[in-house]
């Protein structure tokens, strides 16, 4: 108890003898205070209290004029608008950034490029593409994002050969970074694209790839969209493992409360097994 | 000779003693019987008047007429006329002969609902002119017990058709008390479910923020431990007292829709909660421990969500 106590005094005499930090603004404090809020909110998945968070700190920064603050925290909210699944909602916020600053940032370039893919308005998103590629002339960070992006709208059209070409150079480009999710976004395009590509055989390393990295990063509506895609290459291989790959999906949406993913999961299970037959699979109609 | 003068003088006086006495009881008596005449009224002067009805019920020779309450007169004789008619006579003192007016009817009534029968001469309105002797007036009958009763039913016939049919109406089984009673009884029904789910959805919330206060108690513990580490666990525990606001924001968030606005202070208890922790973030020494937050940066992930909900 001593001992405790003697650590105790200690610690707040250190804390007296440390130089006090030059403290914020209270308004800029308070600013960073909700940035920071809602950026954990996002990291623990919380995308609906991290969208408010946002929100308030750009209105905060608006209050004080803080130019970059207000275009880095609508991006944020952009990206949690999207993260629930509100597209249309993130392109909103995104053409108030585009008012204010004129030219869009090219990590801003691409959270547009996302929300026009997930809105399936393919030509947009290519023009989109080839300005966030303009701006990431060289070696820029953003160049495997950049790349990702590029597959999936290739995908998106049809050309699952281009898809694959993308997609590799993201995966060679991000190697020995700290990039997990988009290393698994690069894994998952592969697979995809492999699968497009009638390469089911290739694809389904591919997306178990994704799905042991997405288990560690413990993203349940990603998990969910790789069982789903491991179900389809099962599918595809006629093999009697995708009932329970898409079982999986089924189970991880509904559990995590993804109400669109656990429709799909439904309606592939039902479409692989129709009344619980156990005899041979359907195959996939393309 | 002496002895017998003597007794003859004493025989005279009783003789005239006994002639007094005798007319004393004379004169008395003859006094009584004036007085019972007089009583009985043989020497009254009387008027002669009657009144024809269809039934001598409830009239007997003898019983008494009244004026206004007064008795005036008797019923003199009751007689049955060749055409089936009872008349009857009636001897009335002179002296209230002025109250009776040519317009004056008489009135069969009853001392109460059951008392005994009277008849009562009711004057007119026109007071200027008398009834002559051996006039003959009109004749009616008061309403008695039985004519009240029929009153009384005609009176209560309706109302009872009435009861008769609000209680159909009531008894009618979709429209009616037991229809009323079974919606009120689903409504009820529907009220204690609503209830027991606002009582469920308010344990909720009272688990829940127990489980706050349980987890908060815990930060608080770790708090404590933190003192001993500071520079290494206070972030951590202060991120996890964000959680606990977290919570008490969600389970507030819902408390808005579903329970009453007394729970939503939770909202501002958890803002002033968190004004408390950055308050404390801010304090010294606690802030030498706490880094500041800066700008943030989130993890790039270009597929967050897939395309337009479809997952694959």
């Amino acid at each position: 108890m001593r001992a405790r106590i003697l650590l105790i005094a200690s610690l707040i005499l250190a804390g007296c003898g440390a130089t006090p930090r030059p403290a914020d603004p209270p308004r800029l404090a308070a600013a960073l205070e909700t940035e920071s809020d809602g950026a954990k909110r996002y990291e623990r998945g919380d995308y609906s209290a991290a969208a408010r968070r946002f929100n308030e700190a750009v209105r905060i920064y608006i209050s004080i004029d803080d130019i970059s603050g207000v275009a880095r925290n609508r991006r944020h909210l952009a990206r949690s608008e999207l993260a629930l699944g509100r597209a249309d909602a993130a392109l909103l916020v995104l053409a108030a950034a585009e008012r204010s600053d004129g030219v869009l940032a090219l990590d801003t370039l691409l959270i547009k490029a996302q929300a026009q893919l997930a809105l399936g308005r393919h030509e947009a998103a290519k023009q989109s593409l080839v300005a966030a590629t303009d701006q990431c002339a060289g070696a820029c960070p953003q160049l495997a994002s950049v790349r990702l992006l590029q597959g999936r709208a290739a995908l998106a059209e049809q050309r699952p050969a281009d898809a694959l070409a993308h997609a590799e150079i993201a995966l060679e480009l991000l190697r020995d970074k700290n990039e997990a999710s988009e290393t698994g976004n690069a894994w998952r395009l592969i697979a995809a694209a492999r699968l497009a590509a009638g390469d089911a055989t290739g694809a389904l390393p591919a997306a178990q790839a994704a799905l042991d990295i997405d288990r560690r990063q413990a993203l349940p509506e990603k998990i969910a969209r790789d069982w789903l895609l491991i179900g389809d290459i099962q599918r595809k291989l006629e093999t009697r493992d995708a009932v329970d790959s898409y079982q999986r999906a089924l189970d991880v949406a509904n559990a995590a409360g993804l109400g669109d993913i656990a429709g799909i999961a439904a309606r592939a299970l039902a479409e692989a097994n129709p009344a619980g037959e156990t005899g041979r699979i359907q195959p996939i109609r393309h | 000779m002496s002895l017998l003068t003597e007794y003859d003088s004493d025989a005279a006086t009783l003789r005239r003693a006994a002639r007094r006495f005798l007319l004393a009881a004379l004169l008395l008596t003859l006094a009584l019987i004036a007085a019972i005449v007089v009583r009985q009224g043989l020497f009254r002067q009387t008027t002669g008047y009657s009144f024809v009805t269809n039934s001598a019920q409830d009239i007997v020779k003898g019983q008494a007429v009244r004026i206004a309450g007064f008795r005036v007169g008797a019923v003199d004789e009751v007689s049955l006329q060749d055409d089936g008619l009872v008349k009857v006579s009636m001897e009335i003192d002179a002296d209230n002969m002025r109250f009776i007016t040519h317009d004056a009817h008489v009135e069969l009534r009853k001392e109460g609902l059951v008392g005994s029968p009277t008849l009562e001469i009711v004057p007119g309105p026109d007071k200027t002119r008398l009834a002559a002797a051996q006039a003959r007036l009109t004749f009616s009958r008061a309403d008695g017990f039985s004519a009240l009763a029929n009153q009384v039913r005609d009176e209560f016939v309706p109302i009872l058709k009435d009861i008769k049919v609000i209680t159909a109406t009531l008894a009618d089984p979709q429209q009616g008390l037991p229809g009323t009673l079974a919606r009120i009884r689903a409504t009820a029904e529907s009220l204690n479910a609503l209830l027991a789910n606002r009582g469920h959805q308010l344990d909720n919330i009272g688990n829940a923020a127990i489980n706050v206060l349980g987890r908060a108690e815990e930060d608080l513990i770790h708090f404590g431990q933190t003192l001993e580490a500071a520079n290494q666990r206070l972030p951590g525990v202060l991120d996890r007292t964000q959680q606990v606001l977290d919570n008490v924001e969600k389970i507030t968030a819902e408390a808005a829709i579903s329970v009453p606005p007394a729970l939503r202070d939770g909202a501002a208890a958890a803002s002033d909660a968190r004004e408390i922790v950055s308050g404390a973030k801010q304090a010294w020494p606690i802030r030498n421990f706490v880094d500041a937050p800066a700008p943030a940066t989130l993890k790039a992930d270009s597929d967050p969500r897939g395309e337009a909900g479809r997952a694959r």
